[in-house]
């Protein structure tokens, strides 16, 4: 690890600036976290358009925040009133909900919050150790690694997400065609641009986020309009002393499972948490206890999805690849303040990546405050009755939408993207691929036509590259084994859309 | 995941599905036929939407096959009725009329109409207008005044 680095990160995030807008973002994230209807994808594209005046280590800092803070925010949802606020955090239904309804709800939120806290601080050091050796490795690639790279992540994406290969394809093919409207990024030519200026830059990441998470979550919540359900007493934080060394252990496994599994590219932060869940239960010496309140059940899963999120990361500093829609999302964002991530960015930034890498301890940190003493606070906001929440939702979204070029054009394409997200989702179509290939699209083409003019016209001659022959062949691997795993009915078992 | 087959042979919403995302592919490798697919410079702009596209026609037939014999996703299973439906597409018309009015009226009136389309599905028009009016005016406040961001304005100036 780079100790000189991590150093400078931490002059540059504890500035007082830096450390305001890394508060901002964990509470923004803790926020949309614990609100159903809102994930931390919508949030981070709403607040992009409001970090254009701000330097980009501030900028990407807060929407850093808001991607780990909701990990936090989701547990205490599904803990007092049985409903997670993000994917990741349904898995914690299971026995959190049991413990609040036992009057140990505190006690749930407390190892949820420990677990976290060293699930997270764990990964990003892990993040920290890894990211720069990748990041000089990486520096060999050309154009032909590059393609193989990104054919690598889509079948991840495809193979991973959803419950059917065929729905995944299709989101995925939906997006890398709808990343081809506007300027050829090779030869400048226009495609599918029918004359309307509005389209000559493409669609707007920010703009389709918002349409795909935002307003399809809202169509669907005003579908079942009906009050909260009455948040269930705190009480206590301290769980029992021979709960204690079951929790430690479930904690630690968590760490480990969340990070390995954060550095595959097209997996989400719920499948760590179904697995630990899993894992917890077949290591318990009484699996009985499990979905009636088992504190490793929700210490377990709450610990691998944060330590999922540094890990997560390492592919987009390292490589400029997103693992998630949210750090689709933060691309986008590194693209418009002028950065581009990938192998270079620890050369060529290296402040700014150890700057956001230092400002993530810091956010843990106000996370574990923010979760312990002040649990309680969070209770009073996930009782906030959804038809009161909705229409407030909405019209900061529109305004979000509205701001991303001063115009009613994004809000009526934010729309049109929140109509087609709504029948993805009724048609069990997972919404993550689209917004995926869609980032990685235009890499993705320009790396394809290189490799093109690089080899003559001859695209086979990619086999004589190792690095590429290796990617394809796991890539071909991973796609058979889903297919062997879709004919064989298994895939429902890691099935469900996942945004953060 | 629903396996059930469906009964009405125009109730198959993945069929549907199917068909708009055919046309929708095919016209995309229709429009891509119009962009030069190899140039002197070499691969031309219409190589890679020709392909993608192509492999979209192949996909989209290949859900539709699935969806009429494997998977049937039944309309009326998963869309809402009553009064659910008419909740969802208050949403879509709330956004509507706020597009179509937010240049004339500015934005506190375009904003206050669309929440209050919202909550008056939830509470009394008593209860929904001051807050939609309050929300709007303060959004406008923050966004206007605070961020300096320019939102449309009426010739009061808000």
């Amino acid at each position: 690890m780079d100790f000189g680095g991590l150093l400078a990160g931490f002059a540059e995030a504890l500035t007082w600036w830096n450390l305001l807008y890394c508060l901002i973002g964990v509470t923004v994230g803790m926020f949309v976290g614990v609100l159903p209807g809102l994930g931390p994808t919508t949030a981070t594209a709403l607040l992009i358009p409001m970090t254009f005046g701000l330097d980009p280590i501030s900028a990407i800092i807060m929407l850093c925040g808001i991607y780990y803070g909701g990990m936090y925010g989701g547990t205490i949802t599904s803990v007092l009133i049985n409903t997670p606020g993000e994917a990741a955090s349904a898995i914690t239904c299971m026995d959190g909900y049991p413990l609040a309804k036992q009057g140990r709800a505190g006690v749930a939120l407390s190892v949820a919050a420990v677990g976290s806290f060293i699930g997270g601080t764990i990964s990003i050091l892990g993040l920290a150790l890894i990211a720069p050796a990748l990041a000089e490795f990486a520096l060999r690639f050309g154009p032909p690694e590059f393609f193989a790279l990104m054919i690598f992540g889509l079948v991840m994406v495809i193979g991973l997400m959803g419950s059917s290969i065929i729905r995944g394809l299709i989101s995925a093919f939906l997006g890398l065609t709808l990343a081809l409207v506007g300027m050829d990024p090779v030869s400048g030519a226009m495609r599918f641009t029918f004359g309307e200026p509005f389209l000559v830059n493409g669609f707007d990441i920010v703009t389709i986020a918002m349409g795909l998470f935002g307003i399809s979550e809202l169509l669907i919540g005003m579908e079942n309009l009906r009050n909260a359900e009455k948040p269930a007493e705190v009480g206590g934080l301290m769980p029992k002393k021979e709960e204690l060394m079951p929790t430690a252990k479930s904690i630690g496994r968590g760490t480990v499972l969340g990070f390995l599994t954060g550095l595959i590219p097209g997996t989400s932060s719920t499948i760590p948490a179904l697995l630990s869940y899993s894992l917890e239960q077949r290591l318990s010496k009484n699996p009985s206890r499990f979905g009636k309140g088992a504190v490793e059940g929700v210490a377990g899963p709450e610990t691998a999805n944060n330590s999922y999120v540094g890990a997560a990361l390492v592919p987009l500093f390292t490589l400029g690849i997103p693992s998630s829609p949210t750090i689709a999302i933060l691309l986008g964002a590194f693209i418009m303040h002028g950065l581009t991530p990938g192998p270079a960015l620890f050369q060529n930034n290296p402040v700014f990546v150890w700057g956001i890498i230092a400002s993530m301890f810091i956010g843990n940190v106000f996370l574990l405050i923010m979760n312990l003493p002040m649990a309680r606070m969070w209770a009073k906001v996930a009782a906030i009755p959804p038809k009161l929440l909705y229409p407030m939702i909405l019209i900061v979204t529109v305004l979000g939408a509205y701001t991303v070029s001063n115009s009613l054009w994004d809000v009526g394409v934010m729309l049109a993207f929140g109509v087609l997200g709504y029948f993805m989702k009724k048609l069990d179509i997972p919404l993550a691929p689209i917004l995926l290939t869609f980032v990685l699209c235009q890499l993705m083409e320009s790396s394809l036509m290189q490799s093109i003019k690089l080899f003559e016209g001859n695209l086979l001659n990619i086999f004589q590259r190792p690095i590429s022959v290796i990617m394809l062949a796991i890539s071909f691997l991973v796609l058979l084994f889903s297919v062997i795993a879709e004919v064989k009915n298994k895939k429902s078992k890691l099935a469900g859309d996942m945004e953060a | 995941m629903d396996k059930r087959k469906g009964k009405g042979r125009f109730g198959n919403a993945g069929v549907w599905a199917g068909i708009v995302l055919l046309i929708y592919a095919s016209f995309m490798f229709w429009q891509s036929l119009s962009l030069g697919y190899y140039t002197q410079f070499g691969p031309g702009p219409g190589m890679f939407p020709r392909w993608l596209s192509g492999i979209l026609i192949v996909i989209s037939l290949l859900y539709l096959w699935q969806s009429a014999r494997k998977f049937v996703f039944r309309a009326a299973d998963i869309f809402p009725k009553g009064k659910d439906l008419w909740n969802m597409l208050s949403v879509f018309v709330s956004v509507l009329m706020f597009m179509l009015i937010v240049n004339l009226t500015g934005f506190v009136i375009a904003g206050t109409v669309m929440m209050f389309i919202l909550l008056s599905r939830g509470y009394k028009w008593f209860m929904a207008l001051p807050i939609a009016l309050v929300t709007s005016v303060l959004l406008f406040l923050l966004f206007d005044k605070v961020f300096s961001i320019p939102l449309p304005v009426n010739t009061f100036g808000w």
